[in-house]
Parts: C-alpha cells; sequence; structure tokens
C-alpha cells in the first residue's frame, strides 16, 4: 500500500467519525434549545428537511422555518442578540438519544447517507397540558463535505410512534397530528406503527451488495 | 516513527472493529423489519451457529436458515402479522479483533421497545415490551468481508410495558420450539432474577487478565 493509498482510508474512517459527531451535536443543540446553531449545521445547498408529521421543508429556507419556527418552541426571540443565553421554556425537554450510525461515504468522500435509530423522551405542552412522551424514528440522512466540513444536506425522521409515558406504543401510537405551517409538501412518507412501514435503508447488503427495495402497500387504517 | 508497513496494519484494524459494529447495526436493522433471509445472508457459510434466550442452538447455515426463516419467519410464506413491533436497538459494542485479523468477538447489549404475542410466537394477544439482553457474539472475515459466525443472544427482561422487570421479568418466551427444534439444548437460560452474568470475552484493558 503507497502512502497515497493509506492516505485515503485514514481520510474515510475520519470522514465516518465526523458524520457521527456531526449528528449527535445536532441532537444535543436541539437538547439545549440552539436552534440557531443547528441552522448552521447545514449546507446552504440544503435540499429539503422533514421530521415527524410537520411537512417538508425545502432548501436553506426551509431549515431556518423548522427550527425557528415551531419546533423550536421559542427558542429565539426577535429581540435575541447572537450573544443570549438560549431560552428554555420551563418544563419543556427533548432529549434525543442518536443510536445506531450505519454510514455510507460516497466513493468520491463528498458526500454521505447516514441511518440512525433516534428515540426520545419528551416533555412538551401538548395542547396545552404538560404531557410526557416516549417517541421512536429512523432517521436516513444526507450529508456533504465543503471546504474539508461535513454538513447536513438532507435530514428525514420518520416516525415509528409519539406515545405517552402512561399508555405506550401499541395503546396510543400517535398523539396528534402536527403540521406546521410554511411547509412546501405534506409529509411524504408518515406512516406510524402499526403501518409496518418499511424505512428504506439507504447501504446496500453488507455480504451480497444487493440494493434496498421494499415492497410497501400502505393501508389506511380506516380500511383495514 | 511507524513504517508504512505498520501504519497499515493499524488502520486495517480501526477498519475491521468499523465494519463489525456496522454488521452488527445492520442486523439490528434487518430484525426491527423482520428481514430474515438479509440476516441469514450475514452469516457465514462455514459452521456458524445462533442462539438466542432458550430457543436451543441451530448449527450450521442449515441451522441458522430453518430458525430464522422457518421459525422466526414462519417459512416467510405470509405477511408478518399486522401490528407486530420490533425495535432491538444494538448498543456499546465492545469489539476484539484477534492477532491474526481474521476473526473478532465483540459484545453488545439488545435493548428495545416491542409489540409481540405473548401466548406463542406468532399468536395470541399483542402486549407492548421492554426488552434488554447481552450479545456474545463471533465474526469472521471471508474474502475480505466480516461475516457472523456464532451470535448468543442472553435474554435478561422481556416485560410488559405495564409491569417493569421487577414484576414481570419476562413475557413470551416459551422454550425450545417442537415443530422446529433446535440442533442441540440451550446453553444457557438466567434471565432476571437470575444472579447469572454473562462473561465476557475481553480482557482487563489495564491489568490484561
Amino acid at each position: 500500500m503507497t502512502l497515497e493509498e493509506l492516505e485515503v482510508e485514514v481520510t474515510r474512517l475520519e470522514d465516518i467519525q465526523e458524520i457521527e459527531n456531526l449528528e449527535r451535536i445536532y441532537g444535543y443543540y436541539f437538547d439545549t434549545r440552539q436552534m440557531d446553531k443547528i441552522v448552521d449545521l447545514f449546507s446552504d445547498n440544503t435540499e429539503s428537511v422533514e421530521i415527524e408529521s410537520h411537512g417538508k421543508f425545502l432548501g436553506k429556507d426551509g431549515v431556518r422555518k423548522m427550527y425557528l419556527g415551531a419546533v423550536g418552541g421559542g427558542a429565539r426571540k426577535p429581540e435575541d442578540t447572537a450573544q443570549s443565553r438560549p431560552r428554555g421554556l420551563m418544563g419543556v425537554i427533548t432529549v434525543i438519544i442518536q443510536i445506531g450510525g450505519v454510514i455510507t461515504i460516497a466513493p468520491d468522500g463528498k458526500t454521505a447517507k447516514g441511518r440512525w435509530h433516534a428515540w426520545l423522551a419528551e416533555s412538551f405542552p401538548f395542547g396545552g397540558v404538560m404531557g410526557q412522551y416516549w417517541l421512536h424514528g429512523y432517521y436516513e440522512n444526507e450529508f456533504v463535505k465543503e471546504n474539508g466540513k461535513w454538513l447536513f444536506k438532507k435530514l428525514f425522521w420518520n416516525t415509528t410512534f409519539y406515545t405517552r409515558f402512561e399508555t405506550g406504543w401499541l395503546v396510543q401510537p400517535l398523539v396528534g397530528f402536527l403540521p406546521m405551517p410554511g411547509a412546501d409538501s405534506p409529509p411524504t412518507a408518515f406512516y406510524p406503527y402499526p403501518s409496518g412501514y418499511h424505512f428504506p435503508y439507504s447501504f446496500p447488503h453488507p455480504i451480497t451488495g444487493e440494493i434496498d427495495q421494499p415492497v410497501f402497500t400502505y393501508q389506511h387504517p380506516m380500511s383495514m | 516513527m511507524a513504517t508504512l508497513e505498520e501504519l497499515q496494519a493499524r488502520i486495517q484494524r480501526l477498519e475491521d472493529i468499523k465494519e463489525i459494529e456496522r454488521l452488527q447495526k445492520i442486523y439490528g436493522y434487518y430484525q426491527d423489519y423482520g428481514e430474515w433471509q438479509k440476516i441469514v445472508d450475514l452469516f457465514t457459510d462455514n459452521d456458524p451457529s445462533v442462539e438466542e434466550a432458550d430457543r436451543g442452538v441451530y448449527k450450521g447455515k442449515e441451522g441458522v436458515r430453518r430458525y430464522y426463516i422457518d421459525l422466526l419467519g414462519q417459512g416467510m410464506k405470509k405477511p408478518r402479522r399486522p401490528g407486530i413491533l420490533s425495535i432491538l436497538f444494538q448498543l456499546q459494542g465492545v469489539v476484539t479483533v484477534n492477532p491474526d485479523g481474521k476473526t473478532a468477538k465483540g459484545r453488545w447489549y439488545g435493548f428495545g421497545m416491542e409489540a409481540k404475542p405473548i401466548a406463542s410466537l406468532h399468536e395470541g394477544e399483542l402486549r407492548q415490551t421492554w426488552i434488554n439482553g447481552v450479545y456474545e457474539n463471533d465474526y469472521v472475515k471471508e474474502d475480505g468481508k466480516w461475516k457472523i459466525k456464532n451470535l448468543h443472544f442472553y435474554l435478561t427482561f422481556r416485560t410488559p410495558y405495564e409491569d417493569g422487570w421487577l414484576k414481570t421479568p419476562v413475557v413470551g418466551q416459551n422454550g425450545p420450539d417442537p415443530n422446529i427444534p433446535p440442533d442441540a439444548p440451550t446453553t444457557v437460560y438466567a434471565p432476571y432474577p437470575s444472579p447469572y452474568r454473562v462473561p465476557v470475552h475481553f480482557k482487563h484493558p489495564i491489568t490484561g487478565v
């Protein structure tokens, strides 16, 4: 192996570690309500961001609408300066545990895709009443390396359940439908439990190399 | 300063660990969706085995196929029962690659949230459960790819959401299947509140014991 080949290998390992950190840092910023810092984790050439049933938001403007709007939960106010402390809301927590990153770097080393679980413990005044919630979903995110730094290019969190602590996913898979104003389109694949939806994997099979081509026919709950 | 060869060996070891972590995490994602054929394809053809909880040991590639396809997948002849949920996080891998770089061992937690029938593997009332257990797995590198050699999941608890592990440590676990029997009996089955602890494969990082 030449020094050049070795450098390629080391760069690939570093790229995976950088993207692991980027994803985790996203979660910590969300947890600590530093939504303006989240916006800066996205490329200016962002494709889209889609979370839960909020709808799909396009481009960097869409990123701002998503994180500085309702999802931000009042993280920033117009009177805040860049130096202001992050604004927490009494009783609101969003613990986003990001698990199981499988990251695939493109051969050219300039883009990447990654799948994670996100498991959340949340408290939020849903409908004006403070509640405690368990959430689960899968991320399939895309990344781009610009000027030597990895950034989000696309973020998609596909919800499995959003349930009350007191009931659980079997009894109440979804506490409600939460569309956000200003979305460019409705949610593109919002099929929580028990739909049986298969959110496609970005990675090929490690041994056979098979590309994921899921067969899924969504049945509306009312037609089941 | 290390030579190019020494550096290459160290980087290879890091890559092997990353590949094995990736393999185990992908195993978890396939299990979530009941993609049993894809899981069988993650095992080596050369004398693999699988043992989970108290279902017994399934040996050889044919045994692995019988366990995942015939038993867990019910032959894959019909779609999975609606309402089944399986989310099993593959957590905290400690992967030890042997010095020859051809075999490895890994320990993981398998922790998750399920909705599964409790009367048998496939029928009966669905319950929502918390599950936790420990993996101690063996891996082998063949043709440059890491594969699963032996998979062993030791169940700690599978408890109804409403009860918790203290009150009801295990539901929905019913011993070896009479119709698709294992090739050998269960080696260890000792869920909570047993004092049994799954032995760790790794040596102490400081003392080497």
